[in-house]
């Protein structure tokens, strides 16, 4: 079994479509840090001189309106109307702070995390891809008969393709959000603040990324294997994208713990957040519509990831045991 | 030591076409292939014969039957025997996109032959200048030359080659044809299905014939010759209309041959010598002319689909 994952990992190396897709997100990684040092880049001195200028006109305004606002805010406030918030949270007038105007500062953990959120994406789909691409081409260019001519136990065949085409994905996962981070810490340790950084935070949200990715790469094995055709495996991720994760889940919210897309971000975040729109009918006949805020947790997304993933992979093992191999 | 490389029995297989209807591809076959020498896997396209190989290398189920490879049920003990087996199954394939040689390194490493083995056998079948290659760009003759290499990476005691000469040209079909007679001639096991007779009939020790999916001859060439057709004499005589009113009364047929009459059907020649001399025709030249196998295979496929 070793030796056949030694194998495929080989393969997998060797194939064109790996060095695209492994160039591909690096160059995606680079313009992902581009963009962050361009919304680094502190402000030129025209840009400055606005935002003083901005600032002086709201702090004279404060000084000498916020008194006699916030006591009309106050005379004026209906707690019924307020959404559940306090008097005080309504009507605060708080000073203007320079700091407040113009560009905000680019702080490393404020945006270190958005940022490997939108990598995990870019490598699941990488992932996907190239795993999908792996074991369909041996399907579709009938090399899968004459492999199993070497080695016909199938399920070690199975066995060794997938855990080729999870493993191979750990180390790039590692490069990229390795990069991805130190480039942004680089860049924000310059131009930003790096202060308050939780490195375990990082570490962790690392180490969800890199397993996500792995899991992409074995479901798109997973999905090669059972439509035996790149072009269709890819159309399917479409089409799920599209039809579940776009239209459906738009006309029935309550099913947003059970979308692939929020358990991922789920695990990724750990722990995320959406809204659902709760619509009643009040005593006195108004229809009133309230926005009500749930928490997807980590425990959640993770359960969900890793008995889809099994699943999966028990299905394919099934197909592949059982089916005539033309 | 077994009798048999592969034996089969009752081997059935059916197809559902996307119809729904159900095709037999294999019935109850039953087929023995001896330990050592080439044996010819007969029959008209659609017969069942890559089906049965497929079967046999667990590429495929079996509904029905059982099959054995060197004394061992397969596919069941399949992974016991299969480093014994090389085998190519219709066209070969392989990866497109990567050489020859990188391809010949994946099988070898998925078996743990030595790396040294890759260069062996590609200078064995003389692909080694054009291991670099891709294999998209290989002639067929060459996919099949690599075919080969892939087989003998295993050493195997029993090679299958599945129509291994269809598409490849007259040099070609001959570099084959040695091929095989040579690993024969090393008491190599051979089985090669084809649907062309000449070739199988010049390197064949034995045949097995099927149409159908079922077996209709079996045995070496001369028996299944022998056994499949009467045979015809080529008979020279002076007056020959008067021979050929003498054979014909007796129930033979006749046919004119130049100088000579040919006699179908006649199971012990030296009969017609007498027949013909008990009325003062004496025969000066009596030829039995040789059945040969594709007289035989269209006697015996005679209503088999060649589809």
């Amino acid at each position: 079994m070793i030796r056949l994952i030694g194998v495929e990992l080989r393969r997998l190396t060797w194939r064109r479509i790996t060095a695209i897709g492994v160039i591909g997100v690096f160059l995606i990684t680079a313009f992902m840090l581009f963009a962050t040092w361009r919304e680094s880049r502190p402000l030129s001195e025209a840009e400055q001189r606005a935002a003083q200028t901005q600032y002086e006109m709201a702090h004279r305004d404060w000084v000498a309106n916020a008194e006699r606002n916030e006591a009309d805010c106050r005379a004026n406030f209906d707690p019924s109307t307020s959404g559940g918030m306090s008097v005080d949270d309504v009507c605060k007038w708080s000073e203007p702070k320079r700091e407040e105007f113009g560009k905000p500062q680019a702080v490393f953990r404020q945006i270190a995390p958005n940022m490997l959120q939108g990598s995990a994406y870019l490598l699941l789909f990488a992932a996907f891809l190239v795993g999908a691409s792996f074991v369909a081409a041996e399907f579709s260019t009938g090399a899968i008969g004459n492999w199993l001519t070497f080695e016909p136990r199938r399920l070690r065949v199975y066995g060794s393709k997938m855990a080729a085409a999870g493993l191979w994905f750990v180390p790039l996962g590692i490069a990229v959000t390795g990069v991805l981070t130190l480039g942004i810490y680089l860049i924000t340790a310059r131009l930003g603040s790096t202060a308050g950084t939780d490195w375990s935070d990082i570490v962790g949200l690392i180490a969800r990324v890199v397993t996500t990715t792995a899991i992409g790469a074995v479901i798109g094995g997973v999905v090669g294997l059972v439509l035996r055709h790149t072009a269709a495996a890819l159309g399917l991720a479409m089409g799920y994208i599209v039809l579940v994760e776009g239209i459906f889940a738009s006309f029935l919210q309550n099913a947003q713990p059970w979308l692939l897309v929020r358990n991922f971000d789920a695990f990724v975040l750990h722990d995320t957040r959406y809204v659902l729109n709760k619509c009643v009918t009040q005593a006195d006949g108004n229809y009133v519509c309230n926005q009500i805020e749930k928490t997807l947790t980590f425990e959640h997304g993770a359960w969900y990831l890793g008995i889809l993933t099994l699943v999966a992979l028990l299905g394919a093992g099934l197909i592949f045991q059982r089916r005539d191999v033309n | 030591m077994p009798d048999l490389a592969i034996s089969t029995r009752g081997l059935r297989k059916t197809y559902r076409t996307r119809r729904g209807r159900t095709v037999v591809a294999v019935q109850g076959l039953d087929l023995d292939v001896p330990v050592g020498g080439v044996h010819g896997f007969l029959g008209p396209n659609g017969s069942g014969k890559t089906t049965s190989i497929r079967m046999l290398l667990g590429l495929i189920r079996a509904d029905a039957g059982t099959m054995t490879v060197f004394d061992r049920p397969v596919p069941a003990q399949l992974p016991a025997v299969v480093g014994r087996i090389g085998a190519i199954v219709e066209s070969p394939k392989f990866f497109p996109a990567f050489t020859g040689r990188r391809n010949l390194e994946l099988l070898a490493g998925a078996i743990g032959a030595p790396a040294q083995r890759v260069g062996e056998v590609l200078e064995q079948t003389s692909l080694a200048e054009r291991g670099k290659d891709k294999f998209k760009g290989y002639s067929l003759g060459m996919k099949q030359r690599l075919a080969i290499a892939a087989t003998l990476l295993k050493d195997p005691d029993l090679l299958i080659f599945d129509e291994p000469t269809n598409g490849l040209d007259p040099a070609g079909i001959r570099e084959i044809r040695e091929t095989m007679r040579g690993l024969g001639d090393q008491g190599k096991t051979v089985l090669v299905s084809s649907h062309i007779l000449a070739e199988v009939e010049q390197v064949a020790d034995t045949v097995s014939i099927i149409g159908h999916g079922r077996l209709l001859a079996s045995g070496t060439v001369a028996e299944v010759i022998g056994g499949g057709a009467a045979a015809t004499v080529k008979l020279g005589v002076a007056d020959r209309e008067a021979a050929a009113r003498v054979l014909t009364a007796a129930g033979l047929a006749v046919r004119a041959d130049g100088n000579h009459l040919l006699v179908d059907g006649v199971e012990r020649p030296a009969e017609l010598t007498k027949l013909l001399a008990d009325q003062q025709l004496y025969v000066h030249e009596l030829v039995q002319v040789r059945a040969d196998l594709e007289s035989v295979f269209l006697e015996l496929t005679a209503g088999e689909g060649l589809a």
